[in-house]
């Protein structure tokens, strides 16, 4: 098993193949020497019926006769027992293939989150399964019926062998010589098949786009043209099966012609009767069959085996980890450790903050205006408007946040926002300062004053060429401090947290979580994340409240946490923190309240609710949300499904693009006009010039 | 069995009241059927003729008699076999083929022409492995139909060839083979019974793995992967011993059947042999009669293609499903010219029992804009999909510059009509094409000017390579799907254009330069936009309120905004913000 798991990812199937079958040789070993018996049993199909033909019945001896039929009856028995064996030692060797297979689909489904790994658990690996077990027993059977056969005919008359051994090498040269074109064969029409299903696949769900673009009849052609493809390819398959029929009969068929062909000639030779029957009882009980089944199987099975393989152990994805992606050049983690132990937070916001190593890290470093590589540039490059404010304070600090100024760049092409709402943004650049103080005693700053969550010029965006959807976002939360981010839905909040709780790697700038960067392991143990769709497995209470902890956590701990996020009635309905739960039979605000609970008792400081609490009502997500603003040590950042959320927290971050804004609740009520539509307020009009 | 060919199927929308039963029988190529038929019949005929040649082919070589004609006989018969297996493999290869394709084209239209209705029905993912994997299934019908025949007259022929040597053969068979039916039977309780052992842990480790991909979010930020990867592989070894038990009861099941046929068969050489020994048969016939009691075994495949015309017949029947939901009808009507005035007359739409829209009347004079606010659940997406005959209702009328949508041709009402949703399906072509999914023939102007209206034209261009760029390879996120969507409304154009919270996902400047630019310069038609956001109702020249599936109210937005619970419909509490923010100023 570890070799087909821990191999390198790099060589192909067959090599693979090859390496798992070599560490497996005790079982090829017992299964030769199982198959042994169908040899045996397979000489026997010829050899006593010619026995019994010469020497009992022909010879009027009908007890010998019967004898020997005794004899190949027993062979049979044998020979069943054989196969009963046989089909032990391929569990032996299919099995661990299974589980091997299914080791990685799931870690695969784990990791990435695939979709597709359903499937691939209980389909794909099922066929890879039936098809490797069948490659297996047919190759096998053929191997040891051959041997038996032959070594029957030579018994009987070695004459025999020259008359059936020829034909019989020419039909097996025949399909050895067409087994590669035909296995192509195989797979053009599973390729085609497959691009059928992922054409088809996007069809299904796009039916109302469709009907309302009154595409239907371009899209029934696009999609028969892979129906088309698909039939081609059957079609293909169809017509070069017609070289394993010849492989057939010239390999099966054509020795009982040339049996009796050659029939005079062998008999003048002194081969008996019996030996003729024999002969072709081998001829067409043995051989046939075998060599039937061989030209069947080995064809389809095997090259559906290796796409079905190809497919399932296709290379991961890299992981997540400290060390720095080699595919992503621009990411800037080597620049990022060394700055590990710089001081982490430093009052004057000056270069150091902006280290110089950001604008070679950011891929639009080059683009003007798009993405200030440094806060004093933004200015200058990037728009046309007056600097609002002096080149050196664009970054406004509590001890709770820092705000850069890069999220605020100007609009796309240099256009920009209304100047009134620009003057009112700038404001709350500035006040938090006074707000300040308030929060102090809610929040102590850490001894060593590391900020719990550090941001520097955070830049995501989905491809290389997209526009960002986080772009060079500055942000600084003290220990303890409660952030609620809100904005229009897919704006990028999730983005944010998914940046954040390392989901997604940022296409430039820096996360630090308590000084660690991220992603790396310490960092994930510093965080939990509770996202919209909360996570509820199957299991006891217990064990899904203390899933994020390491060894066994006390009743009275569980029943606090329970308690302080308001599980408790839950649990108790359920009969304790040992009932088991099926999350299919919980509502999904129920649902929320376990992921919650197990977010409190998990050790991490720093907690990220992505509209953790939206099935929750009013009242219960305020509890929560308090449960966690009171929880010991918690810095908190909110993404906040009600605009209450947001009154509750000490900051709040605005997304809105290039409009993002930052400040307490009141301070964006007073000055952001997109943010007093979000609680409620009054619209607003943009007036922006057309280009 | 019948032959009879049916006519041919239409090609265009089949009537959903025909049954489709005579087509799923012979398939669309009955002449192929046939032939088929023919073949396969022939080959079994062959197949029972050539032990008895070969049996006394044997004889005359035994007694030194000249046997030419026999040998060539015999060595025609196999040659003919060869043909026959190699004609009846390809043409049972293409009416599968043919028949598949035939089934998917036939039902990708029908699906196509009932919309997004059979979505609805049947849900995405089933859809498509009806028209994938059942259709495959449903396809081998007729082929497995046509081999039924030969394949009950083999193990039927070669009884009979049997008890014509002998009846004595015959009877040693025939008394043999309830014991081989009896071992089948059990084969198939056993394997039943751990195949379903088997499929309870798999389904135990399937429920984990999705419980765990759904919950990949917490399990990735938490760094858990492993431990989650270990927890779900959990009962593995459970699986494990499950498998090597099938492999135990198959390997059982197995050594039996393969037992069962050869020990008939030296039952049967047995008492040929004893009646060879008193003379009754010759040494040839001794032969035929081994090879004769091995075709009558083949009842066994009987059994097989049995239970794989049941799987076809169980699968054609989820195509019928399909097949019988009615696709939607067109009329004959075009529109007069007009500037697109869009009338609800007593709309009723129910869904699931309860009825969404609830007498709805609403007028949108030509050329002017709508906004459609509500609470979720309020019926604004269905209105705006009755509004464009994305759906039709279940009573009242709606009329675009008078006629009825419902009287329009195809062409007429999706020309005229032009979609955007929050979350558009993009169908996997380039960006130009999917754009361009609505016009006939769109030019590469057209598209970029679309685009850019939708604000899509940067972020594309800005793609490896622009418009061409397929849309698997265009990463994008949530709002530039959005603005992909509207490109394609706005590529398409039409007299109606509506928009179902098409700009929720972009931020406030983006939203407003495109609303601005629909609403502004008129050359939209008139526009129906389902909004969440004040500003979206703002801009629009009137607002329609709808609340519990009726229209609450309908006027300019800055009327209705005098109503704290119009206001409540864009955020909770709108009052209570106002009266926050005056009661906990900055301390």
């Amino acid at each position: 098993m570890t070799t087909a798991r821990g191999a390198a990812v790099s060589d192909g199937v067959p090599a693979r193949g090859l390496r798992y079958l070599r560490a497996r040789w005790r079982v090829l070993v017992r299964l030769g020497g199982w198959s042994v018996l169908e040899t045996a049993q397979t000489f026997l199909t010829g050899y006593a019926p010619a026995r019994a033909l010469d020497e009992g019945f022909l010879a009027g001896r009908t007890a010998v006769g019967l004898g020997w039929l005794g004899v190949a009856g027993l062979g049979v028995l044998v020979g069943a027992f054989g196969t009963v064996r046989v089909y032990a030692a391929v569990a032996a060797l299919v099995e661990p293939l299974r589980d091997a297979l299914v080791g990685r689909v799931v870690g695969r489904g784990v990791r990435e989150a695939d979709p597709g790994a359903l499937s691939g658990l209980t389909q794909q690996v099922e066929i890879a399964r039936d098809t490797f077990a069948g490659l297996v027993m047919v190759s096998r059977s053929f191997v040891f019926t051959a041997v038996g056969a032959v070594v029957g005919l030579a018994s009987l008359d070695p004459l025999l062998l020259l008359v059936v051994g020829p034909p019989l090498a020419a039909g097996l040269g025949l399909f050895a010589a067409t087994l590669r074109p035909l296995a192509r064969r195989q797979e053009d029409f599973l390729v085609a098949d497959e691009a059928l299903a992922d054409g088809l696949g996007r069809v299904c769900p796009g039916l109302r786009d469709i009907t309302a673009s009154g595409a239907e009849e371009r899209v029934a052609e696009d999609t028969g043209r892979l129906v088309e493809a698909e039939q081609r390819a059957a079609y293909s398959l169809a017509r070069w099966s017609v070289l394993r029929v010849a492989s057939l009969t010239l390999g099966g068929q054509l020795p009982i012609v040339l049996l009796l062909v050659c029939a005079p000639w062998l008999l003048s030779r002194g081969v008996t009767t019996g030996a003729l029957v024999g002969a072709l009882a081998y001829v067409t009980q043995s051989l046939l069959p075998a060599l039937h089944n061989l030209v069947h199987g080995l064809g389809t099975s095997g090259s559906r085996l290796v796409v079905v393989l190809r497919r399932l152990i296709r290379e991961p994805t890299p992981e997540d980890g400290p060390d720095p992606d080699p595919h992503h050049p621009e990411h800037p983690a080597p620049v990022r450790n060394a700055a590990d132990h710089d001081p982490p937070h430093i009052d004057d916001a000056g270069p150091l903050q902006n280290p110089p190593a950001t604008a070679t890290a950011n891929p639009y470093a080059a683009e003007p205006g798009r993405h200030p590589e440094h806060a004093s540039s933004t200015r200058s490059a990037g728009s046309t408007s007056p600097p609002m404010s002096p080149v050196n304070p664009p970054r406004v600090e509590t001890e709770t946040g820092v705000l850069g100024p890069d999220e605020r760049w100007a609009g796309e092409g240099g256009r920009r926002p209304h100047p009134a709402a620009r003057a009112a943004e700038r404001d709350s650049w500035t006040a938090p300062a006074a707000a300040a103080p308030a929060r102090a005693s809610a929040s102590p700053p850490s001894s060593t004053g590391t900020p719990a969550l550090e941001l520097t010029s955070l830049t995501f965006a989905y491809g290389p060429t997209a526009t960002p959807v986080v772009d060079g976002l500055d942000l600084t939360l003290a220990p303890g401090a409660h952030l609620a981010v809100v904005g229009p839905s897919g704006i990028g909040k999730s983005t944010l947290t998914a940046l954040v709780a390392g989901l997604l790697r940022p296409t430039g700038g820096r996360i630090r979580l308590l000084g660690h960067c991220v992603p790396s392991a310490s960092a994930a143990a510093r965080r939990v994340l509770i996202p919209q769709e909360a996570y509820v497995h199957t299991g006891t209470l217990a064990e899904n409240l203390t899933h994020l902890r390491e060894g066994p956590v006390p009743e009275p701990e569980l029943l606090a946490a329970a308690e302080a996020v308001g599980l408790a009635p839950l649990m108790q309905t359920l009969g304790g923190p040992g009932a088991s739960v099926d999350p299919a039979a919980l509502s999904a605000g129920e649902r929320q309240l376990v992921a919650l609970a197990r977010a409190y008792l998990s050790p991490a400081p720093l907690v990220l609710l992505d509209e953790a609490t939206c099935h929750l009502d009013p009242g219960t997500e305020e509890r929560a949300e308090r449960a966690f603003a009171e929880r010991p040590g918690t810095t908190l950042v909110v993404v906040a499904h009600r605009i209450s959320s947001a009154r509750r927290a000490g900051h709040v971050l605005l997304m809105d693009g290039p409009r993002t804004a930052y400040g307490t609740h009141d301070e964006l009520v007073r000055e952001s006009p997109a943010y007093r539509e979000l609680v409620g307020g009054r619209p607003y009009r943009i007036s922006t010039a057309h280009p | 069995m019948t032959t009879s060919t049916a006519p041919p199927a239409p090609h265009n929308r089949p009537s959903p009241h025909s049954s489709p039963a005579p087509h799923g029988r012979l398939g669309p190529a009955p002449a192929r059927w046939l032939a088929l038929c023919l073949l396969s019949t022939a080959s079994t005929g062959a197949s029972l003729l050539l032990p008895t040649a070969l049996g006394r082919t044997l004889d005359l070589l035994l007694a030194r008699e000249p046997a030419t004609r026999w040998v060539l006989s015999c060595a025609a018969l196999v040659l003919l076999l060869a043909l026959l297996d190699a004609a009846e493999t390809v043409l049972g290869g293409t009416v599968t083929a043919r028949t598949t394709s035939w089934l998917r084209r036939r039902l990708t239209g029908h699906v196509l022409a009932v919309g997004p209705r059979a979505t609805a029905r049947f849900g995405p993912g089933d859809l498509v492995a009806r028209l994938v994997g059942n259709a495959a299934q449903a396809g081998t019908a007729p082929a497995a139909r046509a081999a039924l025949l030969a394949a009950l007259a083999g193990p039927v022929g070669a009884v009979v060839a049997l008890g014509l040597i002998s009846p004595w053969l015959a009877a040693v068979f025939l008394a043999g083979a309830p014991v081989l039916a009896l071992l089948l039977r059990a084969f198939a309780r056993d394997t039943r019974e751990c195949v379903t052992r088997y499929q309870e842990v798999q389904g135990r480790i399937a429920q984990a793995l999705s419980e765990a991909v759904g919950g990949h979010r917490t399990i990735r930020a938490a760094g858990t992967e492993d431990r989650e990867t270990a927890r779900v592989l959990r009962p593995l070894p459970e699986l494990s011993a499950a498998g090597h038990r099938m492999w135990r009861v198959q390997g059982r099941a197995a050594g039996q059947s393969v037992a069962i046929a050869p020990l008939l068969q030296l039952g049967v050489v047995a008492v040929a042999g004893v009646l060879l020994a008193r003379h009754r048969v010759t040494v040839g016939e001794v032969l035929a009669a081994s090879r004769y009691a091995l075709l009558a075994t083949g009842v066994g495949v009987l059994v097989g293609q049995l239970a794989g015309l049941a799987r076809a017949r169980a699968a054609t029947g989820r195509l019928d499903e399909v097949l019988a939901e009615p696709p939607v009808g067109y009329g004959t009507r075009r529109l007069p010219p007009g500037p697109g005035r869009l009338e609800l007359r007593g709309v009723t739409a129910l869904r699931g029992g309860r009825a969404v829209l609830d007498g709805v009347d609403l007028v949108v004079p030509g050329g002017t804009t709508l906004a459609v606010v509500g609470r979720s659940g309020a019926g604004k997406s269905l209105l705006a999909a009755v509004a464009g005959r994305l759906a039709d209702p279940d009573s009242g009328e709606v009329l675009l510059d008078g006629v009825p949508l419902r009287e329009l041709t195809h062409d007429e009402v999706r020309g005229a009509i032009g979609y955007a949703f929050e979350r558009p399906a993009l169908l996997g072509g380039t960006l130009e094409e999917e754009i361009g999914l609505g016009l006939p023939s769109p030019s590469p102007a057209r598209v970029r000017r679309a685009a850019r209206t939708a604000r899509a034209d940067d972020f594309v261009r800005r793609l490896p390579h622009g418009y061409d760029t397929l849309v698997a390879d265009a990463p994008r996120s949530g709002g530039e799907s959005q603005r992909l969507g509207l490109a394609r409304a706005f590529a398409h154009g039409g007299r109606l254009l509506v928009l179902d919270d098409a700009l929720s996902s972009l931020d406030t400047v983006t939203e407003a330069r495109i609303a601005e630019a629909l609403v502004g310069d008129g050359t939209h038609g008139t526009r129906l936009l389902v909004a969440h956001r004040a500003a979206t109702a703002a801009r629009a020249d009137a607002v329609a309120w709808l609340d519990g599936g009726r229209v609450r109210a309908v006027g300019p937005h800055a009327e209705l905004w005098r109503t704290a619970e119009y206001r409540a419909v864009f955020g909770e509490g709108g009052e209570a913000a106002d009266r926050d923010a005056s009661n906990r100023g900055p301390t």
